[in-house]
């Protein structure tokens, strides 16, 4: 899912790191004392979620856990989800660090338009309704996520149709997996900590 | 309980699932040829893959394709850095190169090379000891090929330390902010 260094033109790297560094600005504001910590937490379970790879024929893909950050987090997953990558371009040379822009938008902003999409179905209603909105938001970040690779790929040269097919068949099963993901962990919430959507839901503007 | 068991696992199975999704490439000299090969970091090798070379300005010199194993060899017909280009697809792109002093020595083969214990070796006994040499090799180069790409538990704790660190910090300076507010 991460695009690595030099695979992308200069124009496409410059547009991802303006439009990533008013998502982060946008997102700073959004992220207030209380859901500092929620955005930690968030931010590490992404940054280990890139180590569980799922085989896929020849490759294999990884977790991303971007729908969840944005249920909880809204435009305050930027930050969090640039911090994360942030430490995996340094740690363990996913991605790379020019690329980090394009990364970020790719991740973040799919987590954002889900946040907009799918927080009313998850903040309302029961546990259960909750938790297969959630899961609805957490497969189609991760189908975002790869349609922005693919036009990343597809600004840079790469034919879009090929790219894109590529990127988004290698996710289907992600998709399938973080969908579960995404709505057993907003079940769970909803059961034994309610409160994360419920200031979620206090501060909706 | 489950949670914390589901927890241990990830930990368990991260380092271990950790090496897939990264290009790795090398090459080197091979007698008067560059040797190298392209692969992925999970151990698969690129097969058939087309390598583009270029020179230290840009300029393209040529092309090659990788084999079944995902080794190309290619002969250099002039002097300068030579940098290894595959596109993998997918936005996997692996740039490697092999230094002006390696190609100077491949192109060269300077008759300085033979050291004194292989005096009594005809050409053709060096080249045999040679390649059985690059044999035995390559397992060890594919080896710590991989090694480099693992991420040891240490990184993965490490990031978490800075992601806690960091956030941390914020909430510092947030809860400073509002209390001097």
């Amino acid at each position: 899912m991460h695009i690595v260094d030099g695979a992308l033109a200069g124009e496409v790297v410059i547009g991802g790191a303006v439009l990533a560094a008013g998502g982060i600005a946008l997102g700073l504001r959004h992220l207030p004392l209380e859901r500092i910590p929620a955005a930690g937490v968030l931010s590490a379970a992404f940054f280990v979620a890139s180590l569980v790879h799922v085989p896929v024929g020849p490759s294999s893909v990884h977790l991303i856990l971007n729908g969840l950050a944005g249920l909880v987090l809204g435009w305050a997953a930027f930050p969090a989800l640039f911090v994360g990558l942030l430490l995996q371009a340094v740690f363990f040379g996913f991605g790379g660090l020019t690329v980090l822009g394009v990364n970020t938008v790719a991740i973040a902003l799919p987590a954002v338009i889900v946040h907009y999409l799918f927080r009313r179905g998850v903040t309302q209603g029961a546990p259960l309704s909750a938790a297969i909105w959630a899961g609805m938001g957490g497969a189609l970040a991760i189908a975002l996520t790869a349609g922005a690779v693919g036009a990343a790929l597809a600004l840079s040269g790469a034919g879009f149709v090929p790219a894109a097919k590529l990127v988004l068949v290698a996710h289907v099963p992600v998709m399938a997996i973080e969908g579960v993901l995404t709505a057993t962990a907003v079940y769970l919430a909803a059961q034994v900590k309610p409160d994360l959507f419920d200031t979620l839901k206090g501060r909706s503007a | 309980m489950i949670r914390t068991g589901v927890l241990l696992l990830c930990l368990a199975l991260a380092p271990l699932s950790a090496q897939a999704h990264r290009v790795v490439a090398a090459a080197y000299p091979a007698g008067e040829m560059i040797e190298g090969e392209v692969g992925f970091s999970n151990g698969d090798m690129a097969a058939h893959q087309l390598i583009e070379v270029f020179g230290d300005d840009g300029t393209r010199l040529g092309e090659a394709m990788t084999d079944a194993n995902g080794v190309f060899r290619y002969r250099p017909d002039r002097q300068g850095r030579h940098v290894f280009r595959a596109d993998l697809g997918a936005g996997h792109v692996a740039e490697f190169e092999l230094g002006a002093d390696e190609i100077a020595a491949i192109l060269g083969q300077p008759a300085d090379a033979p050291a004194a214990s292989l005096a009594g070796l005809s050409e053709a006994d060096r080249a045999a000891i040679a390649s059985m040499l690059r044999d035995e090799l390559r397992p060890l180069r594919r080896e710590i090929a991989a090694l480099k790409e693992r991420n040891g538990m240490q990184s993965i704790l490490g990031g978490i330390g800075y992601i806690a660190g960091l956030f941390g910090l914020g909430f510092y300076l947030a809860a400073r902010r509002r209390l001097r507010g």
